[in-house]
């Protein structure tokens, strides 16, 4: 009797032991998550969070493509007014109803959140209101396009759980009540954040019964973690660890090309850029990076094929756009540039570099995939044709500063858009803090024919139409060699053979896509 | 008159019969040769060495982490591999032992003599000058070395002589201490007395009499501070603090490395770090050996 009752216990034990192994997913994250309020620190790692617990009324697809969340569908109603048809039947986790008023009270506590990094996405809606408890009507002043894209930043939080509440609220769990896949159990800074099912998700309930967040951003940590069966999956394998995973039966790898873009800025405006001298130091009588010439000469020199083969291990694609192949007004015409040092060298001497200049490129070194190693590739590939080349690397927090200011004439950045005509109003649109253009526009390039372009793109409402205008003001750019593209990232995750992901060009992790 | 008052028992080793009794020790010995070798090897590197892993237009992506003995894509073969950037080990171990040396040495003696300076000043007026000075090194000792040189590093930014700087900062309070401590004992001796009963100056008083012997103490926390003064030029370079990356030291190396070691691709930090070793076990044995000749308590019989 005895014997049974052990047989038994231990029959049952491991039974128990089976079932909650089964309902739970590990997942070793490559960042720290800061906040859990989903309107005050706009980065990756918090919205990968906030994409759990939340939703938006627009989704993004695994292809960048915009999709219908919370919102089921939308329509721009006229030129300066844009109707979303809300989604019925949706309860947040603590099953109240979902309705407009939860929409209009988001996008006020987006607005309004001191230090809130997600206003600029509800700022341009001058009028914002409730047609109905499922239909939300937003004005702009002008037309604008975008309204759909910027509303996918805005997370729905609950106005009832949500009214008067501080980052903390969110932080201790009082106020993390949301529509998403999971409900909020618990967050410990630095370490994890714990999540648990919503059975009632309207998208259909998630595979896992709980799912573990782990901060894990030491790469070595990381992957040592998922060989050892710590976690079931990581995001963001260093690129030295993918051969090893990848013929490691025990795990599966999944991967898509990103949306993040490897390339560098050059000063475009100065007629003495601080970093560009001659090859002994001494000042030159103007400013080569102004020259197209040179400047194209830079991009042929580099040998991107190298680079991503060498340091990515495969892990990236050449790039020629400011955004990779499966994002909106991508312009598929234009290839990468190819290695030509021989050419770099004739264009140099026409530009009246026949002994080359010297110049400091500078980057992150912790920022981006290898970005410090890419560094010195570039560099040793622009010493190569003549143009020779100091690297200085900095902590991104110190870069990022001083690259703002101005500081540097050549210098590395990496970014993600949804689209080819976003990135450009960042990046390369003469800067105009008015009209948002130019934000991230350290080379300072500036041309009237583009930026009208984009003018003309953001006010189409229609998406073909709208493409069509961004490849062209794409391509303008790139005639010009405004920036250098190197490569387009490609993420990739690795997770135990039994699970499925499919890949997303934005990198988010989702433990709902999962299965 | 002869105004130099010599202590007939200061210096026991500096004397001719000192390398014979070092000798005796053939561990020390064999670490010594073998520190030749490698402050040789670091000195000639431009010469031994087969590429100038500093010189980026010497460098080619396509050579990039080969393994040791595999030929490049210009049929060069790589004694010991290439790192991430095709730079060959062999010859970047030879230039960062130069980098490790040069900081070890250079920032050692600076904070020596600065340390020499303040410890014999604070020994000699003793009071406020005293409390003052060893306050100070008392404060600065009750951090950990490696943070306060992070924090100067942080502040200064990167360069051979801003890693010196940080070095001679975080260590010019051992010999401030030990120079105090030798000095305190000196100057109760009668030959001090001497001197200034002799009316001679104060600073050479100091310089001249007191300094030659307070020395052979500080000789041998300075042999062993260089190996700790190079681990931690290696910490920091680790670290990624210090060196610009395309100028990899020792530590800096097997940074890089650190990352593929899992891969397999062990060379990277191995055969750096093996270099690493070897250089601070050398000097720790010649320092040791040092240690045991100074030692006035010790009798060296050669068996030891």
């Amino acid at each position: 009797m005895m014997k049974f009752n052990i047989r038994l216990w231990i029959c049952v034990a491991t039974l128990l032991a089976n079932a909650a192994m089964a309902g739970d997913l590990r997942i070793g994250m490559s960042a720290d998550i800061t906040s859990m309020d989903p309107h005050a620190v706009n980065i990756t790692p918090n919205n990968n969070i906030g994409w759990h617990v939340f939703d938006a009324l627009v989704h993004v697809d695994a292809d960048a493509r915009i999709a219908p969340g919370l919102a089921q569908s939308w329509r721009a109603v006229d030129d300066t007014t844009w109707e979303f048809k809300l989604r019925r039947n949706v309860k947040f986790h603590d099953g109240s109803p979902f309705t407009a008023d939860d929409v209009l009270f988001s996008m006020d506590r987006a607005e309004k959140l001191p230090n809130g990094q997600y206003a600029s996405f509800v700022q341009r809606l001058t009028d914002r209101r409730a047609v109905d408890p499922y239909t939300v009507r937003v004005k702009t002043a002008t037309p604008y396009a975008m309204v759909p894209y910027d509303l996918n930043s805005i997370f729905i939080v609950s106005k009832k759980a949500a009214a008067n509440a501080s980052p903390e609220d969110f932080n201790n769990g009082k106020a993390m009540i949301g529509t998403g896949p999971f409900r909020f159990t618990r967050f410990a800074r630095g370490d994890r954040v714990e999540l648990a099912k919503n059975p009632t998700y309207w998208g259909g309930a998630p595979a896992w019964d709980k799912v573990i967040f782990r901060i894990i951003p030491n790469d070595p940590a990381r992957i040592a973690a998922l060989l050892s069966g710590d976690i079931d999956a990581i995001e963001a394998i260093p690129t030295p660890d993918l051969a090893r995973i990848r013929a490691d039966k025990r795990f599966r790898l999944a991967q898509k090309v990103s949306w993040r873009t490897i390339f560098f800025h050059m000063d475009q405006w100065r007629d003495v850029s601080p970093f560009v001298t001659d090859r002994s130091g001494k000042p030159l009588p103007k400013n080569p990076l102004k020259d197209v010439n040179v400047r194209l000469a830079i991009s042929k020199a580099i040998n991107r094929q190298a680079i991503v083969e060498r340091l990515m291990e495969n892990a990236a694609i050449p790039a020629s756009n400011l955004v990779s192949p499966p994002v909106f007004g991508h312009v598929a015409a234009i290839k990468p540039e190819a290695n030509d040092p021989e050419a770099a060298k004739q264009l140099l001497a026409r530009a009246g570099y026949p002994d080359g200049f010297a110049l400091t490129l500078h980057a992150p070194n912790n920022r981006y995939v290898n970005d410090d190693q890419i560094a010195q590739s570039v560099a040793q590939m622009l010493t190569r044709v003549g143009i020779s080349t100091k690297v200085e690397t900095m902590p991104i927090n110190v870069y990022l500063p001083k690259a703002r200011n101005g500081d540097f004439s050549f210098s590395m950045l990496g970014w993600g858009s949804f689209s080819g005509d976003l990135a450009l109003r960042a990046l390369l649109a003469t800067p105009n803090a008015d009209k948002g253009y130019g934000a991230w526009n350290w080379s300072r390039y500036a041309n009237p024919a583009m930026d009208k372009l984009l003018d003309q793109g953001f006010a189409t409402v229609d998406e073909k139409k709208r493409e069509g205008i961004a490849r062209e003001a794409a391509a303008i750019a790139l005639k010009d060699q405004a920036v250098i593209p190197i490569h387009h990232q490609i993420a990739v995750w690795a997770m135990k053979a039994n699970i499925n992901y499919v890949a997303r060009t934005d990198e988010y992790t989702f433990a709902h896509h999962m299965k | 008159m002869n105004d130099t008052v010599h202590d007939p028992s200061a210096l026991p080793a500096t004397l001719p019969g000192f390398a014979p009794r070092f000798a005796r020790d053939s561990v020390a010995l064999a670490a010594l040769a073998m520190l030749a070798l490698l402050i040789l090897a670091a000195i000639f590197a431009p010469w031994i060495a087969p590429q100038n892993p500093y010189d980026l237009a010497q460098l080619d992506l396509m050579d990039s982490k080969l393994a040791p003995g595999a030929a490049g894509a210009d049929g060069r073969h790589f004694l010991l591999g290439t790192d991430e950037q095709g730079r060959d080990i062999f010859s970047a171990i030879l230039y960062g032992m130069r980098t490790s040396l040069i900081a070890g040495s250079v920032s050692t003696v600076l904070a020596l003599i600065i340390g020499l300076f303040f410890g014999l000043c604070a020994a000699w007026f003793r009071g406020w000058v005293d409390a003052i000075i060893m306050r100070v090194a008392d404060l600065q000792l009750s951090f950990p070395s490696i943070l306060i040189a992070l924090v100067l590093l942080a502040a200064l930014g990167q360069g051979l002589d801003k890693i010196i700087f940080a070095l001679v900062a975080v260590q010019w309070a051992y010999y401030a201490r030990t120079a105090r401590a030798a000095g305190m004992a000196e100057r109760e001796k009668d030959y001090l007395s001497a001197a200034i009963a002799l009316g001679l100056k104060t600073p050479r008083i100091i310089f001249r009499h007191l300094l030659p012997n307070c020395l052979p103490p500080l000789m041998v926390v300075a042999t062993v501070q260089i190996a700790a003064a190079i681990s931690l030029e290696a910490t920091l370079s680790f670290l990624g603090l210090g060196l610009p990356i395309t100028e990899p030291s020792l530590g800096l190396l097997i940074a890089n490395g650190y990352a593929h070691l899992l891969s397999g691709k062990y060379w990277i930090s191995f055969f750096p770090g093996l270099t690493l070793l070897v250089l601070i076990v050398c000097i720790n044995l010649v320092a040791d050996r040092l240690r045991d000749l100074f030692d006035p308590r010790r009798t060296d019989t050669g068996s030891n």
